[in-house]
């Protein structure tokens, strides 16, 4: 109902995207495939530092171990990427990054059940009445680990309800849960594979913590030999930034990056009617069943 | 002398409905999404045959996998009986468990199917609908569209065709899928390239698809108890669904089947429909070379 009101409004006031509310609930499960998913240019850090500001726990499951990502060799990649991962996360404010440490980029061919098995008992033991994580049903997604922890995601978080689907966890104290919201994340400057049905504002403070959390990942992102690359391409043309005057390369890096994470808030934002805005495709409780849908919406009663 | 004539004339059109073979993952995804469109071919005097991929185990409320399975594949045989479907095949895969299952095995099995009853119609999960959250449609429609595609060719499964199963190609093909895909009626490309969309007027099967709805009982009662739960964990209620039983679960039935007959009858005059995506004549060859 709450969605509806929402596309009414926007469509009132020529927005392109409504502005949804954060669905109810306590607690947020974010299973994403590697350390930096959760902080992304186009992902999720506002609408995780906002869930937090409202007094949402937040969890933040790393599906693989990142050996891939970074210019170190393996082994030390996914120490650093841990490591900065937990330091993203705390400046978000989430309560804890739980590594299943499956092999980065190699997703692909591990039996999804048994990824999803570990994101129902996730589910189970934390209870999540919301899940966010990558889009599954993106196309001209790439990466191979954005496609299947999806996937398993999107499994997961209704069948962890169901008690015939791994009985075994009972034994650990955990009884059947099911989120009852997804939020789905994509690119969208990959061609028509993403259409997002609302939009999530946050604040300026919200933003700004995104905005760290990005360049924490110093791993990969934020490097000084991007700054020394733009400096170079600039004096050949003659130009500098006024604003660069005097930085070390390093802190180029970390405002550029800066800029350009406000910037994507900004544009999503302004197709929102918001400063700022991630966009997303919000799978509300009852979208599953299609047929019902309406006739619920007209007939549940608060009690 | 007439009424003989007329009988031998009622014959002949029957012999002339062509065969339908559905393949879907779970009983409920064909009934809800083709039963009035399936409940018309029967009437007509088509034989259909339906492949039902998974056991259906994890849809349930209270009961074990053992038990699930059992009474699903019971129900399922009564809903499909309900529709006019001669037979229901039950391969017996666990639920929920599909992703795991090599690809080519699942195709090969239905190859088989396809070949040994030569239909002349095919019903198939859409597998390219998003946010269908039943991941087993996904993988039965990709394999499903696979088999259609790959029993018609000669080199797929030489023992079959040495054992006399000859290479067949189904000319029809219904994509079916529940209406949870916003995109699901987005234009992509022209019937030679792409199944098209096709509304079916269900008006005169719509009893008796809400009927075999009905019919899926462990389904039907783990779907409402499932709802109820969630609106008692949020403090809400729904009056129909103060106690459950038999006709609660059967009224929420109704008001489903209803429902989505009015989606599926959007943009039509029709007061009840299903829609599809549909591969006939025209799909893969091009207008110029079919007769008017």
């Amino acid at each position: 109902m709450a969605f509806l009101f929402a596309f009414l409004l926007a469509a009132a006031f020529g927005q392109t995207l409504p502005q949804l509310p954060l669905p109810p609930g306590k607690v947020v499960l974010v299973p994403q495939p590697h350390h930096d998913d959760h902080t992304t240019d186009y992902g999720m850090g506002g609408l995780i530092a906002r869930f937090v500001d409202e007094g949402y726990d937040v969890y933040y499951v790393r599906a693989s171990n990142d050996e891939k990502d970074g210019v170190a060799l393996p082994a030390e990649n996914d120490n650093i990427n841990h490591r900065e991962s937990v330091a993203a996360a705390k400046v978000l404010g989430m309560k804890e990054v739980i590594s299943l440490n499956w092999r980065n980029d190699y997703t692909a061919s591990i039996p999804l059940n048994e990824l999803r098995a570990q994101l129902i008992f996730l589910i189970r033991k934390l209870r999540p009445d919301i899940v966010v994580g990558h889009n599954p049903w993106e196309h001209y997604q790439k990466n191979p680990d954005h496609r299947n922890v999806g996937r398993a995601m999107a499994e997961a978080y209704w069948m962890a309800g169901l008690a015939n689907v791994h009985p075994e966890h009972f034994k650990l104290d955990v009884q059947p849960h099911q989120a009852a919201y997804l939020i789905g994340k994509a690119r969208l400057d990959w061609g028509l594979g993403h259409t997002p049905n609302g939009a999530f504002s946050f604040n300026e403070a919200q933003q700004r913590r995104k905005e760290i959390a990005y360049q924490t990942h110093r791993n990969v992102y934020a490097h000084p030999a991007s700054a020394r690359a733009l400096k170079a391409t600039l004096a050949k043309q003659n130009l500098t930034v006024p604003e660069f005057a005097n930085l070390d390369d390093q802190a180029i890096a970390v405002q550029m990056e800066e800029w350009f994470m406000n910037w994507q808030s900004r544009k999503i934002g302004k197709q929102a009617g918001a400063k700022y805005a991630e966009d997303y495709y919000f799978m509300d409780e009852f979208d599953h069943l299609p047929g019902l849908k309406d006739y619920l919406q007209r007939n549940i009663q608060k009690q | 002398m007439k009424l003989i004539a007329a009988l031998f004339l009622q014959v002949c059109a029957l012999a002339q409905q062509p065969t339908v073979l559905v393949i879907t993952a779970d009983s409920a995804d064909y009934v809800l999404a083709a039963g009035g469109t399936l409940a018309a071919m029967a009437a007509k005097g088509s034989a259909i045959h339906v492949i039902r991929v998974s056991n259906e185990e994890k849809e349930a409320w209270d009961l074990s996998p053992e038990e699930a399975a059992l009474r699903t594949k019971t129900e399922s045989e009564a809903a499909a009986r309900l529709l006019g479907v001669k037979e229901v095949i039950s391969l017996g895969y666990r639920a929920g468990e599909l992703a795991d299952i090599p690809f080519t095995t699942l195709r090969d099995k239905l190859i088989f199917y396809i070949r040994h009853y030569k239909p002349g119609v095919l019903f198939l999960p859409n597998p390219y609908i998003e946010y269908e959250r039943v991941f087993d449609r996904y993988h039965t429609g990709r394999a499903a569209e696979d088999a259609w595609n790959a029993a018609a060719l000669e080199n797929h499964l030489p023992p079959f065709t040495a054992s006399g199963l000859k290479p067949h190609l189904v000319p029809e093909v219904y994509y079916f899928g529940q209406p949870v895909d916003p995109r699901r009626r987005d234009a992509e490309s022209t019937e030679t390239f792409v199944p098209q969309l096709k509304q079916m007027d269900i008006a005169g099967t719509l009893a008796t698809k809400e009927k075999a709805a009905q019919a899926l009982k462990t389904t039907n009662d783990a779907v409402t108890r499932r709802l109820k739960a969630r609106l008692d964990a949020t403090n809400r209620r729904l009056p129909a669904l103060q106690t459950i039983n038999d006709a609660s679960i059967n009224a929420l039935v109704h008001e489903n089947v209803q429902g989505l007959a009015r989606i599926a009858a959007q943009g039509t005059a029709y007061k009840a429909a299903e829609e599809f995506r549909y591969a006939g004549l025209a799909y893969r060859i091009p207008a110029k070379y079919r007769r008017p």
